[in-house]
């Protein structure tokens, strides 16, 4: 263990003489690590969708006795998705390029049916297939809701007035014919004014009675058009940008991509040096040379990782943000990130040995780095193949870590099941790259 | 040859890189009190025969034995260590793997005697002080069979007189030297045995007397 910590300290020391590198190598992830929350943020929220019109919907439609400005409602109601309205053909068109996602198409007669009110009319739409078209799916049922809810204002609205009418008597008018509905409570007075019997004492307390129970229509009728509500209650969590997905996040990006890339040019390196063939004359195995850049990742990812956390939870706690920072949990991130860090030295040492030279190993290492990271991206539902891919590489598991170390309110599970993955692909590939570091003598 | 137990013994030891024969099987023993001198054009495997007796390259074929209480220093042709320690560090790092208990003394007196500057990259050092500091670190932890591979190429006169001063107390002190070279003149004062090496084989080992009158000619052909 000696020779692995005198290997150690020296490539430490050679890492602390390049610190434009350190800096570019902290830096650079942590801005992916941003710009990835940010693609990932639009791209959750909003999906682009091709609006045809095939009824060619006036720029004003009055529906029960409601004036709508189309494409204000579209606006009002499309905060989740971003509509477009295209022809038919231009929308199939950029559905079958994938460049909506969906199409939204209203069909002929649309507006006509709507306004008899005697069938509801259909919206049709159309997907890209797989992928996040369960989605779109729900994010235009959403729209959908959101248009109901303002129709159904809006004929509320007009059963209110017919009501009131019922109610109260007063000037209406049907098909073009004006009237004057005398209404229950004038029918009540009148029938006070007409001579004392049984039989008008009845009526008379029918039209009170019915009156009376009309006043509560309103809100019944409300009650039936929206029988459970949904209200936003005043912000009680972090702002996006400071959970603990993206801190999970920035930590098992920074971690892979120093890892990989130091482990995978430190150990090339000793071949780009000539110091291997040195080394290997039973100064240092090829197995401790491949120990000491594991450990070389694990180190930087611990002391790097807890730099990161701190500087996140200073923000954090300055802020006054909700939640704070979970100090009390630093010793178990720290535990995930030296093994998070070894297991991903471990794969960028196999990188290292399989390249042979620092300059193509740290270029294969930045390569790889992307995919690993996407790959963990990917939700399960949309593509089962990426999370196995995902399933065998440290990215996943890290964030998993990361995340319920931080956070979880019992994070043993989680946390104990993620060690032994991270412990068992660090082993995989501790193997396999001290199996291809023969290749560093050749 | 002598008759004492060799330092250094490779049994039909070969090598292939691919499809290239970079070594053919070679038998070759290297006793304590000689100085053999590998010769032979370039790209003629002594390089390639230096790593595999070094330990730093295993053979694809064959077998090397060393004693085992001789401890082998290797100079490879380019210079290995790490550009972005000092000389100083290099040689207390190696010094600490070579298992020497006075690290820093051991360094000291190397930087002494090379006269290297200590404290600068070795990137930045000239190919001359590259060299010696590539030979100081072979000398680390008292090697008795020391290997070196075109050791003066570089090197100035007077630079190579001083290394050969230290290289022939190793052999005078008992230990044996490897040494690969395109120089007649080093051959004729440094070796006591020659081998040549042409297109991978081993073509012939002699005495200098013996390799003067029957391959000089023909072996830088």
């Amino acid at each position: 263990m000696t020779r692995v910590r005198l290997v150690l300290t020296k490539d430490l020391l050679v890492l602390r003489r390049s610190p434009i590198l350190v800096g570019l190598l902290i830096v650079y992830p942590l801005l992916v690590a941003g710009l990835v929350g940010l693609v990932a943020g639009y791209g959750s929220s909003k999906p682009r969708v091709a609006l045809v019109d095939e009824d060619h919907l006036p720029q004003e439609v009055t529906i029960a006795g409601h004036t709508f400005q189309i494409q204000r409602a579209i606006d009002e109601v499309g905060k989740n998705v971003h509509l477009v309205r295209l022809s038919p053909a231009e929308a199939s068109r950029q559905l079958r390029s994938g460049r909506v996602v969906a199409t939204l198409t209203v069909p002929p007669g649309f507006l006509a049916q709507l306004k008899g009110g005697l069938s509801p009319p259909s919206l049709v739409y159309q997907t890209t297939h797989g992928g996040i078209a369960p989605r779109v799916t729900q994010q235009l049922q959403a729209l959908v809701y959101a248009l109901n809810h303002r129709l159904q204002s809006a004929y509320v609205a007009t059963d209110l007035r017919y009501v009131r009418l019922i109610q109260h008597g007063g000037r209406a008018s049907f098909g073009g014919v004006s009237y004057d509905v005398l209404g229950l409570d004038r029918m009540h007075a009148l029938l006070q004014q007409l001579p004392r019997s049984p039989q008008r004492d009845r009526v008379s307390e029918f039209a009170r009675i019915a009156a009376a129970a009309l006043g509560y229509t309103g809100s019944l009728l409300g009650a039936t058009a929206n029988p459970i509500g949904l209200e936003r209650a005043p912000e009680a969590s972090r702002s996006s940008l400071l959970s603990a997905q993206v801190q999970a996040y920035a930590l098992a990006l920074t971690i892979t991509f120093l890892g990989l890339l130091l482990a995978a040019g430190a150990l090339a390196a000793e071949r780009d040096e000539n110091a291997v063939g040195r080394l290997a004359r039973g100064l240092v195995s090829l197995g401790e040379l491949v120990w000491a850049k594991v450990l070389l990742a694990a180190v930087v990812a611990l002391a790097l990782g807890l730099a990161i956390t701190l500087v996140f939870g200073v923000i954090v706690q300055a802020g006054g943000v909700v939640g704070g920072e979970p100090w009390q949990r630093l010793p178990l991130l720290a535990v995930g990130l030296a093994l998070a860090g070894a297991s991903v030295g471990a794969l960028g040492s196999l990188i290292g040995a399989l390249a042979r030279e620092a300059r193509t190993a740290s270029l294969v290492a930045v390569l790889v780095v992307m995919p690993i990271v996407f790959l963990g991206l990917v939700p399960k539902q949309v593509s089962p193949a990426a999370a196995w891919f995902s399933d065998a590489l440290p990215f996943e598991h890290a964030v998993r870590y990361f995340a319920s170390a931080l956070y979880d309110a019992s994070p043993w599970t989680t946390v104990l099941r993620e060690l032994v993955w991270l412990a068992g692909l660090g082993a995989i590939f501790g193997g396999l790259a001290r199996l291809a570091s023969t290749r560093l003598l050749a | 040859m002598s008759t004492a137990e060799p330092f250094l013994r490779a049994r039909g030891v070969a090598r292939r890189f691919g499809a290239q024969v970079a070594l053919e099987p070679t038998d070759l023993e290297v006793t304590g009190g000689e100085s053999l001198a590998l010769v032979g054009p370039n790209g003629a495997g002594k390089s390639t025969l230096l790593s595999i007796l070094a330990g730093a390259l295993e053979p694809s074929d064959g077998t090397v034995e060393r004693s085992s209480d001789v401890d082998v220093g290797w100079v490879p042709q380019r210079p290995a260590y790490y550009e972005r320690l000092t000389a100083r560090e290099n040689l207390e790092l190696f010094a600490r793997l070579e298992g020497e208990r006075d690290a820093r003394a051991v360094a000291e007196k190397l930087l002494a005697q090379f006269d290297v500057p200590a404290d600068r990259p070795a990137s930045t050092l000239s190919v001359g002080n590259r060299q010696r500091l590539n030979v100081a670190i072979a000398l680390l932890g008292s090697p008795r069979v020391l290997l070196l591979d075109e050791p003066s190429a570089s090197l100035d006169p007077g630079q190579r007189k001083r290394l050969w001063e230290i290289v022939d107390v190793v052999r005078e002190e008992g230990g044996a030297v490897v040494f690969a070279t395109q120089n007649l003149e080093e051959l004729d004062l440094h070796a006591t045995r020659v081998a040549v090496l042409r297109r991978g084989r081993l073509t012939f080992a002699g005495t200098p007397a013996d390799y003067r009158l029957e391959y000089a000619e023909e072996a830088f052909s």
